[in-house]
């Protein structure tokens, strides 16, 4: 449907237009401290002592994402597709996994100050708190999903249980590991700002606090910009390699 | 004897859980993690002097109201972007960045421009629920069977009856559904903003950490995991008892 496509994505892109406006119309009717113009924000960008600034924030901020969020993947995964292949297990746990996943984790703060301290190792087990559950849902739900006919298919044509596994559950997961991983990385990337706001405060945190503290609203607003661009860039990618990727599964949408 | 089997499993998973929490507690001791026990009996003495429940429940009455206007705000902003075509191209872009912000971002400028009261807990539930609501309920109105409108067609029922009587009660489940994700999300919210500012229960959670006492943090965080299951619980039923075909559908699929 390309011929439909083009005017759709116009409507989009007027959309981002009209929103900009009213917000710099809205802007002009409020100082500078409160709510700054679009305009002065993206100028924070291009001020070079800024933008570089920036730069090593994100750089050192996706050092704590990337190691809580594999860390979270590496267990959640293969965790959650035991718990969802086998009933008893998941008879067994799910009421606990779901009265832990109903505890916000930014309240679990205090603990992670009193285990891990103020630095790295807190900022990366508040990722992988953020991350984990929500990953871990979503395995069991996926793995519980494979039909049984299909599984049967295997059984019958000889396979091992082992061979099944490989060859017909993970296959089917897959959709619901992208799933995962949509849901994962949004909160991996919430965890991360949220770390380096509540510990000793690093990095983006840092930036966007000390902004905030000396009223440059349009710095603090630049740096909330920034985290948005990584959630939108990371949801962007895992789109582009599910495509990639699951070219043969049809996506409810 | 699979009835007696599936009722008993969860509760030794339970056990098990705590059990391992007993054993690993006894060991760490109370200032790392408090065992069960001992939990317990200083979650009868805060239940018996009651800042806990009274703290509590201000808290939610303020979560409360932002969550009731991110349900006003969201639900019609899902069916409408559910239903017309344009106005999902022009809001779809906003609510992808909104949805990938993370709310504890957004807090120190938050801060800056409504103060540390009741508007900015409120405001920040609100940002932190509405968006989940409204992908809900967009995705629930996106897939309205076209024959049930196609039927309503056919008897002549005019736009409004088509929407009250067809689209609304179809919509049901993913009202529900939303909501609950959205509670899930305003509750996480209600404590990182309480943490932030340090008032209300948030406040009692930092202030059990800051004291090095476990005991009285665990019994804190089990508070919320209990007061969530029951608001997700509540939220279940009603929706069974609004859509009872809804279930039934699904257990035929």
């Amino acid at each position: 449907m390309p011929k439909k496509s083009i005017p759709l994505l116009w409507f989009s892109a007027l959309s981002i237009v009209i929103g900009l406006a009213v917000w710099e119309l809205c802007a002009t009717q409020f100082s500078d401290f409160i709510l700054p113009s679009p305009l002065s924000v993206f100028a924070q960008f291009l001020d070079p002592n800024f933008a570089l600034r920036l730069a090593k924030a994100v750089s050192g901020s996706l050092i704590q994402l990337g190691i809580g969020f594999g860390l979270a993947l590496a267990v959640a995964v293969p965790l959650g597709t035991l718990l969802g292949r086998s009933d008893t297990l998941y008879r067994m746990f799910n009421p606990t996994i779901n009265a832990i996943y109903a505890i916000p984790p930014v309240a679990l703060i205090p603990f992670l100050i009193i285990w891990f301290g103020l630095f790295l190792e807190s900022r990366v087990a508040l990722v992988f708190l953020m991350c984990f559950f929500d990953i871990l849902v979503v395995i069991i739900a996926g793995s519980r999903d494979v039909r049984t006919s299909w599984i049967d298919v295997g059984r019958s044509f000889g396979g091992s249980r082992y061979y099944c596994l490989r060859h017909i559950v993970f296959p089917a997961l897959t959709p619901f590991l992208f799933a995962a991983l949509r849901v994962g990385s949004a909160r991996a990337i919430n965890g991360m700002i949220t770390a380096e706001l509540f510990f000793a405060a690093v990095n983006l945190g840092q930036l966007l606090k000390r902004s905030s503290q000396a009223f440059d609203a349009s710095a603090a607003l630049a740096v909330v910009m920034t985290v948005c661009l990584m959630g939108l860039l990371a949801q962007t990618i895992i789109m582009l390699l599910e495509r990639r990727l699951l070219h043969w599964h049809i996506r409810r949408s | 004897m699979k009835k007696l089997r599936n009722a008993l499993l969860p509760l030794l998973g339970f056990a098990i859980v705590i059990a391992i929490w007993e054993i690993v507690g006894s060991r760490l001791g109370n200032s790392l993690f408090a065992p069960a026990s001992s939990v317990l009996v200083q979650y009868i003495d805060m239940l018996r002097e009651g800042t806990m429940l009274n703290e509590l429940f201000t808290s939610l009455r303020q979560m409360l109201l932002g969550f009731v206007i991110a349900c006003l705000v969201g639900m019609p902003m899902g069916i409408a972007m559910g239903r017309s075509k344009i106005t999902d191209t022009m809001l779809r872009p906003w609510v992808s960045i909104f949805v990938v912000t993370s709310t504890a971002a957004l807090v120190p400028i938050l801060i800056m421009i409504l103060g540390t009261g009741l508007t900015l807990r409120a405001t920040v539930v609100f940002l932190a629920a509405v968006w989940y609501i409204v992908l809900t309920t967009y995705n629930g109105a996106k897939g309205v069977s076209p024959e049930l409108l196609a039927v309503g067609h056919s008897f002549s029922a005019n736009r409004h009856q088509i929407f009250w009587k067809i689209i609304l009660p179809a919509l049901y489940p993913y009202l529900i559904t939303g909501a609950r994700i959205g509670l899930i999300h305003a509750i996480r919210a209600m404590v990182m903003a309480e943490m932030f500012v340090i008032v209300g229960y948030g406040a009692l959670i930092n202030q059990a950490g800051m004291e090095i006492n476990t005991s009285s943090l665990l019994a804190l965080l089990l508070t919320l995991a209990i007061i969530s299951l029951i608001a997700n619980a509540i939220l279940s039923q009603w929706g069974k008892n609004l859509a009872p075909w809804y279930e039934q559908q699904r257990q035929t699929l």
